[in-house]
């Protein structure tokens, strides 16, 4: 809904939920009058959710701005009938650039949209999975069940069947699995068939390398426990 | 109290559907049931010929559902075993002769004529599947230890399961000789991917054969363990839900089986 103040920077206002309140950053530089104006197009949009909302304004990195605050916080209860409005919380915010950014995907994971199909259940002969997304399956795929992703998928069980990463054309999904013991498997345009049994039941996963499709212990050389910090994939 | 159907399905064909059907039919009557067992292979009938009651057909199912006899004059009576009756399918028309509705409306007359009917489901998910499962209350899904096999079994497992039926397992034709070799999925590997409730184990008997081409009922063999399993799959079906599953074992000498029995203790 506010995806499109979020992302522009330079507006003078932005609104976002966080946990149970409403995140106001403005701009402090701005004249009150200018501020109140723009505030009143996003909480119009809020309709009754404003009513009784607590809300913190964020004045940024900016100091001294409590008078500002105490006028815009009276501005919303008297037009929006808002209920309690500060200032953010000091300790959450931290001068280290790192820290802050690391703070904004805290944040953000809040208000995250899964991008993720999670499925519970064995996954039979005849049967198939397919979506856009990241594919989640509790359960095992049997032999002759088929599963299509557009990002990763990953087995908390055994993979026999069929399994299509990355479709049609991403080349850096993985198919994981606890037991890898796929009939054939595909990450992108590519195709492998006929894995050879691996040392029995341990978690696997496919990648791409060289523009081929491998296959590698999970434990031993899982892709992400090089990151630096978690992200959203 | 109604009466319930159990449909015998499998998916892959020659698995064994048509002899167990006869048998668990046979061995509930001989528990006293009122049982009447199927034939859903229409245009493909043998239920008759493995029960040995070929030469007494008069009229069959798609008689009964064009109305043209009643559902007493079509149902065949098994001279050796009190209380078992037999549907016979007919051998001119094909599986499109009967429509799911026209099941769910014998399956209810059966219900009220029968305490157990089984339906011994043709091969294939086809039409003669869907007329067999409509009006199913139960499934009792066979399946051998081969890997096609299980395949075909686990997509009928679905489907079952997408007409609310929760199926049964039975895994026949174990050889277990060859499984204790590795030359034979286990019973615990058909398991493992179908991943229902297990209901019985039958070995790899030759006596099969035999009842098959004269006619006889299996479980009236004494010596068949074939027979024997089939007997106690039918009591677990009706009745006694929790009797032990026997694991069919290879024939081993004297002192192996007690070496056997000595290391179970420790």
């Amino acid at each position: 809904m506010y995806d499109d103040i979020k992302n522009n920077e330079n507006m003078p206002v932005r609104l976002k939920g966080v946990g149970d309140s409403l995140w106001v950053s403005i701009n402090p530089l701005l004249p009150v009058d200018r501020l109140q104006n723009e505030l009143i197009k996003p909480f119009e949009r809020l309709k009754h959710l404003a009513i009784n909302a607590r809300v913190i304004i964020d004045p940024g990195d900016h100091k001294n701005c409590d008078k500002l605050i105490e006028e815009l916080g009276n501005f919303l209860k008297t037009k929006f009938q808002v209920g309690h409005v500060s200032k953010p919380n000091a300790i959450k915010r931290s001068v280290n650039k790192n820290r802050i950014r690391q703070q904004d995907m805290g944040n953000s994971w809040h208000h995250y949209r899964s991008d993720v199909l999670m499925i519970a259940g064995r996954v039979r002969s005849g049967q198939k999975i397919e979506t856009k997304k990241h594919l989640l399956v509790l359960g095992d795929l049997n032999p002759g069940a088929e599963l299509i992703a557009g990002g990763d998928i990953i087995i908390m069980g055994s993979l026999k069947g069929k399994a299509s990463a990355g479709q049609p054309d991403k080349e850096d999904t993985i198919i994981m699995a606890l037991e890898f013991r796929p009939t054939q498997i595909q990450i992108g345009g590519f195709v492998a068939a006929g894995i050879p049994d691996t040392s029995g039941k341990k978690p696997e996963f496919a990648f791409i390398e060289n523009n081929a499709i491998v296959v590698d212990d999970y434990i031993k050389n899982n892709p992400f426990s090089r990151l630096a910090w978690p992200e959203v994939r | 109290m109604e009466g319930k159907v159990i449909v015998v399905t499998s998916g892959k064909g020659g698995v064994g559907k048509t002899t167990v059907t006869a048998s668990i039919g046979a061995a509930l009557a001989m528990q006293g049931k009122r049982v009447a067992v199927v034939d859903m292979d229409i245009g493909l009938r043998n239920l008759d010929v493995v029960m040995g009651l070929e030469n007494r057909v008069v009229f069959n199912i798609v008689d009964i559902i064009k109305g043209k006899c009643k559902l007493k004059q079509a149902a065949i009576k098994d001279r050796r075993i009190e209380n078992l009756f037999l549907i016979p399918a007919s051998q001119s028309d094909d599986k499109n002769a009967i429509k799911p509705e026209n099941m769910v409306w014998l399956a209810n007359k059966m219900r009220k004529e029968y305490d157990v009917t089984l339906l011994d489901c043709p091969a294939g998910i086809e039409q003669g599947f869907k007329n067999s499962i409509v009006a199913a209350d139960e499934a009792v899904v066979v399946c051998t230890p081969e890997v096609s096999a299980v395949r075909d079994a686990d997509r009928i497992i679905g489907l079952l399961y997408a007409q609310s039926i929760t199926p049964k397992l039975i895994v026949n034709r174990i050889v277990p000789k060859m499984v204790e070799n590795g030359d034979m999925l286990s019973h615990e590997d058909v398991v493992e991917v179908l991943s229902i409730d297990l209901i019985g184990l039958i070995e790899m008997d030759d006596r099969v054969v035999v009842s098959t081409n004269t006619g006889t009922p299996l479980v009236l063999q004494n010596d068949s363990k074939a027979g024997k399993a089939l007997t106690r799959i039918a009591m677990r079906l009706d009745g006694h839900p929790d009797l032990a599953i026997e694991n069919p074992m290879a024939q081993k000498g004297f002192w192996k089986k007690i070496g056997l029995k000595l290391s179970r203790k420790n």
